[in-house]
């Protein structure tokens, strides 16, 4: 090998040159003496320094390192090592050639370019899936020809040479057909990825928006994409093809069309687009197979810091399924959205969850797609703002049939009027709770993980905000004299509307931090009996607040029927039903928990679960650690666990335990029916009936469950006469649980222990 | 030899080291040009050397003549555009971001300024 290998190459290149194209040659040596300039680097000032470098490196002892301070070990280990085959992605190997050998220009059958397009329907979804474009789509040879930095406008498989007009059907086919629908291929790549940049997501965790490099042709103008796709159809007519094979080639690209015209607002209609996916997949078999149109040697040329991955390989009946199910999750975000269920907040809200748990949860481009319906502008409907959405929220949940929470208050510019003086402080204050209002819907457009750890950072914002309410509560008492109604301790109390809402969406926040906590399958089985209790509590919390919120609003009743406002009436009855609806699931979730805690205390008294062995840990820092997300609230502080232990104390012997958790789930399972009584209208769940209904049957089932496994459990502690077990009675060896992972629970965020007895050997 | 002698060689290797160290000190954060065996040139910041010549590059450039298809491709483009003169064909460049090049694998090395 000669020390600088490019000149012998060029002069190779050159030799071969003069072979075929005189005027080729000339131009190869002409490039030879320019590479050679160039890489001199004269003009740069670089000097030569291989032999002195090579001296001192000699010098060294073995294992001593030159090295920038600054730079670890660490970071040394992330480096890629140069012509390691499994490293270095520009690595060739020996008898190799370096670009793959197949030629984009020439003609193709028309069920090779069948099979073309579906191989990159196929890679297109996998993307989606979370897979980099160097993995997948770019591996196509014609992608990456169309995405040349040599190609230019109009981007032709001739880098943007305009083929001539005698092209034989099958390179029309490649020229016309495979060119028009690559092209739209790659919009269709750029305008998702905006729409997923735009919004909140998690580059590690869900989606690869590195372009390694590349552009997707930002020139070209998304209409002439489309009147490619249209020439492209009228040049299937015209070549002579069977009608099967027209047919087939037509689907595919009326699919790339209409994907196009969706992704671009043209068109809503993402169910026509399962239909026209439908077709293509009715004709897959035509295709024939043509694997050297894709290769991951274009990952020589991609700018890229990892190792050289293989191509995906992706079943067509895989990336079928997923790209229906792409398009019904579009479907369902669109109604999800729809103007009717953005008119109430809490009916949004739960669309929002529902569409966050549609199973399998929607992937990263569908979840933007919804926060970009939800958030992309400050409308979230035609004639809804955020603005409104937040008012009506308070509205509805404690200001109903008050004139402080009334649009029209918000209207009065008269500066001494009270009503503008008290709108002015709610709409300061909305101005401050707005962004992390807002939240409440991105975050569940988030990652399960996500969604729990966004939740428990935001848990300390909104105790934040608690303060800010407060002060605006006293506000608005100073301005305008706030009814007070006896206390539970006799003390007048004033409803503090603000106060109150901030606080009802933070509980909510913090008992669904600890519910995804177990869906998450975050706890370890000897945690669970003080998670269930502190999800217990701060339900109990919420309740609370809840029938605090009622008092008032069944108070101003009383001066409404009175005043004949029909219109603060009708709000205030609604509000009623909603409040209602909230205490009584509030109430089930409570009772559930207590019930969980409960059971799962008296199997860690009777040692069926137990803490592992660990050497060094404290339960206090355990408890600490556990509790973190909580524990710098200054208006809910967290429990002790020296309140824990006390609570747990009373609980009393097996039996006792064992009733106490029946007790409670009758009573679970009695407001479950009442609210299961309640309209799509009064219990806010409109567009999401069926979710509804279903969550109420898992709670249920929940409820027969635990009732189930309390009964074993008594069962088996009867026939072995443990009915009086205390704390520090083993029972270990005649009782085994097992606790079922999240796929096998009723419901994901309760974990019924399942009891049974334990067979001797 | 003697042990003075013995001393004596030991320190002036010690020496030698100790220069040979500082003098691979200067190139620390440069920007080296390394050429391949294969032909490529790697343009990056020296993070990194050893005994064996190995080098850790920062913020790395790749650096790989062009293929006879590119040089096909502006020779062709040259002459459709009616120009004279020389064809000028860029080096392919990539971003490859950390990397380590063996020592084995050197064939020059360039530092800038």
């Amino acid at each position: 090998m000669p020390q600088d290998g490019l000149p012998e190459a060029t002069h190779e290149l050159a030799v071969k040159g003069d072979e075929a194209d005189g005027s080729l040659a000339t131009a190869a040596r002409r490039l030879a003496q320019e590479a050679k300039q160039a890489l001199s680097f004269g003009a740069r000032g670089v000097s030569d320094v291989t032999e002195e470098f090579a001296a001192a490196a000699k010098q060294l002892r073995p294992g001593q390192l030159v090295k920038d301070e600054y730079f670890t070990l660490f970071e040394a280990v992330g480096a890629l090592e140069i012509m390691d085959p499994k490293m270095d992605s520009g690595y060739v190997p020996p008898g190799d050639t370096f670009d793959a050998d197949f030629d984009v220009c020439r003609g193709l059958e028309a069920i090779e370019i069948i099979w073309i397009i579906d191989e990159l329907l196929c890679l297109e979804i996998a993307w989606h899936d979370g897979y980099p474009l160097s993995q997948t789509v770019f591996t196509s040879l014609h992608i990456d020809r169309l995405l040349s930095p040599d190609n230019r406008k109009p981007y032709t498989f001739l880098y943007g040479e305009v083929p001539g007009v005698e092209l034989s059907d099958e390179q029309q086919l490649v020229h016309t057909v495979l060119r028009a629908y690559c092209l739209g291929l790659i919009k269709c790549i750029q305008l998702p990825l905006h729409i997923v940049q735009s919004q909140n997501f998690y580059e590690e965790e869900d989606f690869v928006t590195h372009l390694f490099g590349q552009e997707l042709l930002e020139k070209l103008k998304t209409d002439d994409v489309a009147k490619a796709l249209d020439d492209a159809l009228r040049c299937v007519r015209n070549v002579h093809l069977p009608a099967d094979v027209a047919e087939a080639i037509e689907a595919r690209l009326w699919f790339r069309r209409q994907y196009l015209a969706v992704l671009l607002g043209e068109s809503s209609d993402w169910s026509n687009l399962i239909t026209r996916h439908e077709k293509a997949n009715s004709s897959h078999e035509l295709a024939k197979p043509l694997p050297a149109a894709f290769s991951d040697k274009v990952q020589r040329q991609l700018a890229t810091s990892t190792p050289p991955r293989p191509m995906l390989e992706v079943s067509w009946t895989h990336a079928y399924k997923k790209w229906t199910k792409l398009c019904a999750d579009m479907v369902e975000a669109d109604r999800l959205t729809s103007v009717w269920i953005c008119q109430s907040p809490h009916c949004l809200q739960r669309a929002t969850w529902a569409f966050a748990y549609r199973e399998p949860q929607p992937g990263t481009f569908a979840r933007a797609y919804l926060q970009d319906r939800l958030l992309g502008s400050d409308m979230i409907a035609e004639d809804v703002s955020h603005f409104d959405l937040l008012l009506t929220d308070i509205r509805d949940l404690v200001l109903a049939g008050d004139p402080l929470a009334d649009p029209a208050s918000f209207q009065i510019e008269v500066p001494t009027d009270p009503r503008h003086l008290c709108s002015r402080h709610i709409g300061s204050f909305m101005d401050k709770a707005f962004e992390e209002y807002l939240n409440l819907y991105r975050m569940v457009c988030q990652n399960r993980c996500r969604i729990r750890r966004t939740f428990t950072q935001t848990i300390p914002i909104l105790d934040s905000l608690e303060t800010v309410a407060k002060e605006t509560d006293e506000e608005l008492h100073r301005i305008s004299s706030q009814r007070s109604l006896p206390g539970p301790e006799g003390t007048p109390v004033r409803l503090n509307p603000l106060t109150s809402w901030t606080r009802y969406h933070k509980i909510s926040i913090m008992a669904k931090s600890i519910q995804l906590g177990f869906e998450t399958d975050i706890y370890l089985p000897d945690e669970l009996c003080a998670m269930y209790w502190l999800l217990g509590t701060y339900s109990l919390t919420q309740s609370s607040g809840l029938k605090h919120i009622e008092r008032f609003l069944l108070d101003r009743m009383k001066t409404l029927t009175k005043a004949r406002n029909s219109r603060y009436v009708a709000e205030t009855l609604a509000s009623q039903d909603w409040i209602r609806s909230l205490v009584l699931l509030w109430e089930t979730t409570r009772l559930l928990a207590v019930a969980l805690a409960n059971l799962c205390g008296t199997l860690m008294d009777l040692d069926v679960i137990s803490p592992p062995a660990r050497s060094y840990a404290q339960e206090r820092l355990l408890w600490d650690a556990r509790m973190k997300p909580y524990m710098t609230l200054v208006h809910d502080p967290v429990p002790s666990i020296d309140e824990f232990h006390r609570t747990r104390q009373g609980t009393g012997d097996l039996s006792t335990a064992c009733e106490a958790v029946d007790q409670g789930i009758k009573t679970a399972k009695q407001h479950l029916a009442e609210v299961k009584k309640m309209s799509p209208q009064q219990a806010k769940y409109l567009g999401t009936e069926e979710q509804w209904a279903r969550e109420l049957k898992q709670l249920e089932t929940t409820c027969v469950a635990l009732v189930v496994q309390t009964s074993q459990l008594m069962k088996i502690s009867e026939k072995h006469g443990k009915k009086e077990a205390r704390k520090g009675d083993s029972m270990r060896e005649v009782v085994e649980v097992s606790l079922p992972e999240p796929a096998k629970r009723y419901h994901l965020w309760w974990v019924v222990p399942q009891i049974s007895e334990r067979k001797r050997s | 030899m003697s042990t003075a002698a013995l001393v004596a060689l030991s320190k002036a290797s010690e020496r030698a080291a100790e220069d040979a160290e500082s003098y691979l000190n200067t190139f620390l954060n440069k920007t080296l040009h390394i050429h391949i065996t294969d032909g490529r040139m790697f343009v990056g910041q020296m993070k990194c050397t050893d005994n064996e010549r190995n080098i850790i590059l920062a913020m790395t450039h790749e650096y790989r003549q062009p293929s006879k298809a590119d040089v096909q491709l502006a020779a062709d483009r040259h002459e459709r555009a009616g120009r004279s003169g020389n064809v000028k064909v860029d080096m392919k460049k990539r971003f490859v971001g950390l990397v380590v090049v063996p020592g084995q694998y050197v064939t020059k090395m360039e530092v800038e300024g």
